[in-house]
């Protein structure tokens, strides 16, 4: 045979009659689901691979002896495949028999009851009696911090492992295999597990249930708000659980946060961080006027970026009116990043998604620390790093040991070197590539040791790095914050912009904080706040804030309607999940005789010329349909042009950081005072350095300091961080209010600490 | 019939039957003789004569008919639906509710809620438990649906107060501790059939 033989593109198959056309490669199940066809499963999760523990999905394949696992099995062109028969029926009945085994009757009091799936299939099977008997265990409920592990009732469906392995990469849960015996552990400390909460949420039965919402409410009781999550940018789907709040008080309360855990992830603030709302709000005439009198005299208006599209073209509209500037200090940086990144590479938004990193062989990560600036992109790394074996190389000046399983090699550089590593990076990668002239030019003419010995970035890394891409594909560079709010950020943006256009890297960048995106988008941003300041959720003259401590309240984000961006460029719909009392900026808009009546009038407003669609609010879709495809809002329309600038300027003389050197960032779980907010979350913020950091700043474990960084003066217990390595100590910003939220500077500074207090005093 | 025998309003013309009630008293003598007889025949305790047999049965006998309401009361009977009862396990002296919800959720007034926890012995508590009175219709489903018999119907009926009685808490529902062993196991709507033993399949205990 001389033809090669392809593989073809769909096959046809036929289940239960009907006939089927689905793309190579898609399993039994897979296929029965896109067309509406039901197989009961007890193991299956879309978002993990098989993990055929429960065999309920047996199916009957004509031509094939015995049953088929549909779940595993791929399609095959011509397979005829019943998915009912009464051979089926008994064989699963006899599964679901068997897992009812010693299954504590204790439905009327277990959390899960109503939207448990062994209940519904007990049902389904009609199982009705035992006919089984086995010595009982001594199973003692666990307590894992946020999550609590009850055995008895635990089906071995391996679910919460899989998970916890190949979505968050913490690898946190095991199987302790005994047969009859056999449990979930948990591996780690508490510390070292991301706490999200994802194992519970993929839980079919009440073993694993949040410790705060336990035995608290029924499920059915419970009214699902669709929203999405305001913490950071990545804007995850989830669902508001509310319920009067006692029978004293009919307010409602959120009780839990779930999610559609088939296809979309939650991290530990998405789910833990939820009851941020602004209660004590009202609405008071006097209140309202001095707001308006406020926006009528303010130069500057200065926003955070936990701010819907809506509300910050609004702002623009009132800006306009009133002849102020606005200034929204995290999406500054970022909006200069943005512009340059245009200019230099002609598209409107970098190429990649989350399920481009999912799918990627490499992934190089720049200028952020991923596990906590953006826990979405980290599980979609560890992803990566589970199904596709990719190598992650991260670059940064603090080492996370949190990533040890998924980093294959850790590039640290010089605090204040971004511009050089990116320089040297785009040198790397595009050592081979055909790049125009003046490019080639300029790769050529960068002096490469110099600028290895200052970011302190050592050309056999750079060899090694480059032996890694070598005969690999699917490459994705992330980039983050720290580089936004870099003195040298257009030329950082233009580097990465000539990487991602000649190079076979996509790139991903994390805009540093929930809707830096939108914003950037929409708004015309200023420098520097001037005159007169009205701050909305920012510290100003007149403050308007959603935590309730200003002289007028705003609607926390679980308190109102809009859309936000997300990392993916996505515009994604967000609910009200609790009632608000007090003024809204539509309020205030109205009395500045602006014409609108709605927030989400504006929605089909946003510009079109930054991608946005003319769609209505009540329009937007929200929803992830059968097979997993997300339809929450619309993408943002990429545009491509041709670039404006050409080679990028030479990377300039780096400024060294002396002394004692602070990194600015949340731990995870924290983003904002919004996740300090929350009472499950809180937690003491502290400064955080390495046993070396403490021996170069003179401090002992549990000193308390004052220095003052971005304009804030801090107080704080210093703890030494046995995990953090190097010289740099990490300072969080949640628990500073809204000044959290006016800061823009580079995030490693240098500050002179003073000592207040000794450990134990 | 149609209508046309509706619009006849021309009576004499119908057919009556006429009673036959003998010779009307003509003059005023006859009237007086008549008033005459009909006393001296005692007609009159022909018709007393169950009212007095029963008034001797009452006085005499013992055989009272009367209740004194509010100071007695009559029986009801075990099917009657009045106030709710909490009960308690005869046992610890715990009461049975497990907070399952079961009655919050069929209540088709809507009148009942309960908050829940999760308690110091790692079980569900109910931490508290209204009925509405107001807006409970009593119809019964609440026990129904309990699966531990502890919400029952009892036979309190009077529901008038000064004030509208709209809340009942779980304290007011729940058997006194020092009455427990008066506690009545309950018999009426909602109770578990006598022949409940004979339909429990057992679980097979044989490892």
């Amino acid at each position: 045979m001389s033809e090669t033989r392809r593989m073809p593109e769909t096959v046809t198959l036929t289940i239960d009659g009907k006939t089927i056309t689905t793309k190579w490669g898609t399993t039994i199940l897979q296929a029965a689901r896109e067309n509406g066809i039901y197989i009961p499963t007890m193991c299956y999760l879309s978002k993990v691979e098989p993990i055929g523990s429960c065999r309920m999905c047996v199916v009957e394949v004509d031509g094939v002896d015995g049953m088929i696992l549909s779940c595993q099995e791929k399609a095959v062109d011509g397979a005829v495949i019943r998915t009912n028969s009464e051979e089926l029926f008994a064989e699963r009945q006899k599964i679901m028999k068997l897992y009812d085994v010693n299954h504590p009757l204790e439905c009327g009091v277990c959390d899960k009851s109503g939207e448990c799936d062994l209940q519904n299939k007990t049902l389904e099977f009609r199982v009705d009696r035992q006919d089984f008997s086995a010595r009982d265990q001594h199973r003692p409920v666990k307590d894992w911090g946020f999550i609590s592990y009850d055995p008895s009732l635990c089906i071995m469906c391996e679910k919460c492992v899989r998970t916890c392995a190949e979505i968050i990469g913490d690898d946190a849960l095991a199987i302790e295999t005994g047969g009859y015996k056999s449990t979930i552990v948990n591996t780690r400390d508490l510390d070292e597990c991301a706490q999200c909460g994802e194992c519970m949420a993929v839980c079919p039965v009440g073993a694993l249930v949040s410790t705060d919402f336990k035995y608290t409410s029924n499920a059915w009781e419970l009214d699902y708000v669709p929203a999405s999550c305001a913490h950071c940018s990545a804007g995850c789907q989830l669902y508001y659980n509310v319920k009067h709040s006692s029978i004293e008080n009919p307010e409602p309360k959120i009780y839990r946060v779930t999610n559609d855990f088939e296809f979309s992830t939650l991290c530990g603030a998405g789910r833990f961080g939820y009851d941020f709302e602004n209660r004590e709000a009202k609405r008071d005439p006097e209140t309202l006027a001095a707001a308006t009198e406020a926006f009528r005299k303010a130069e500057t208006i200065r926003f955070a970026s936990v701010l819907s599209n809506e509300e910050a073209l609004l702002l623009g509209r009132i800006a306009e009116k009133s002849g102020a500037k606005l200034v929204c200090d995290e999406a500054r940086g970022f909006q200069k990043f943005l512009r340059a990144y245009r200019e230099a590479s002609g598209r409107s938004l970098p190429t990649a998604d989350l399920e481009a990193v999912r799918r990627s062989r490499v992934i190089l990560t720049l200028g952020t620390r991923l596990y906590d600036d953006a826990p979405m992109v980290k599980f979609a790394v560890a992803t990566a790093s589970r199904r596709e074996k990719a190598q992650v190389i991260y670059c940064h000046p603090i080492e996370d040991p949190r990533l040890q399983k998924q980093v294959t090699q850790f590039v640290k550089y010089e605090a204040g070197s971004e511009e050089g590593v990116a320089a040297l990076l785009a040198a790397t990668l595009l050592e081979r590539t055909q790049v125009p002239e003046e490019l080639a030019k300029y790769l050529d003419g960068l002096d490469i040791g110099y600028l290895s010995a200052e970011s302190n970035v050592s050309e056999e890394e750079l060899e090694r790095l480059k032996l890694t891409l070598w005969k690999r594909r699917r490459f994705t560079l992330i980039v983050g914050e720290d580089l936004y709010n870099h003195p040298r950020v257009e030329n950082i943006a233009r580097l990465l912009a000539v990487i991602e256009r000649y190079s076979d890297f996509e790139l991903l960048v994390i805009p540093p904080a929930s809707n830096t995106l939108g914003i950037a988008s929409i708004c015309d941003l200023a420098d520097e706040a001037s005159g007169y300041t009205v701050g909305v959720n920012a510290p100003g003259d007149y403050v308007l804030s959603a935590l309730g401590d200003g002289d007028c309240d705003l609607p926390a984000m679980n308190q109102q309607e809009g859309t936000l961006v997300n990392l993916e460029g996505r515009v994604v719909p967000t609910h009200p999940a609790l009632p608000y009392a007090g003024w809204e900026l539509a309020d205030i808009a109205r009395a500045l005789e602006i014409p609108i009546r709605e927030i989400i009038d504006l929605t089909p407003e946003l510009p079109s010329e930054a991608g946005f669609k003319a769609v209505e609010f009540d329009d937007l879709p929200d929803y992830f349909d059968a097979t997993g495809v997300e339809h929450r809002g619309y993408k943002l329309e990429t545009t491509r042009s041709e670039p404006t600038i050409g080679a990028p300027e030479e990377p300039e003389e780096l400024e060294s950081y002396d002394g004692t050197v602070l990194y600015r960032c949340n731990p995870d779980r924290q983003f904002s005072p919004f996740t300090a907010k929350a009472h499950q979350l809180n937690e003491r913020a502290e400064l955080r350095g390495s046993a070396q950091f403490a021996a170069a700043a003179k401090l002992r474990d549990g000193d308390r300091i004052r220095f003052t960084q971005d304009g804030i003066r801090f107080e704080r217990v210093f703890s030494i961080d046995t995990t953090l390595k190097g010289t740099v100590a990490i300072n969080p910003v949640f628990d500073t209010g809204l000044s959290a939220f006016a800061i823009s500077s580079y995030r490693f500074s240098p500050v002179k600490i003073e000592k207040v207090g000794e450990a134990d005093e | 019939m149609s209508l046309e025998q509706f619009k006849n309003r021309n009576v004499g013309t119908q057919n009556y039957t006429m009673l036959d009630l003998g010779e009307r008293p003509k003059t005023g003598w006859d009237r007086f003789k008549q008033v005459a007889r009909r006393s001296v025949k005692l007609e009159l305790f022909t018709g007393l004569k169950v009212t007095f047999r029963e008034m001797i049965k009452a006085l005499f006998m013992g055989e009272m008919h009367t209740i004194k309401y509010p100071f007695e009361k009559l029986p009801i009977s075990p099917r009657y639906r009045a106030i709710h009862e909490m009960k308690r396990l005869l046992e610890s002296g715990h009461y049975r509710c497990i907070g399952c919800g079961l009655c919050e959720k069929i209540c088709i007034a809507d009148c009942i809620r309960m908050d829940t926890r999760y308690d110091e012995n790692q079980r569900k508590e109910v931490s508290e438990y209204t009925i509405n009175f107001g807006r409970c219709i009593f119809c019964g489903y609440c026990a129904e649906v309990c699966p531990e018999l502890a919400i029952v119907h009892g036979g309190r009926y009077e529901n008038a107060s000064e004030q509208r009685a709209s809340f009942a808490l779980f304290e007011d529902m729940l058997t006194p501790l020092d009455q427990l062993n008066q506690q009545q196991e309950f018999p009426g709507f909602g109770a578990v059939s006598p022949d409940a033993d004979k339909k429990i399949k057992k679980t097979p205990l044989a490892y």
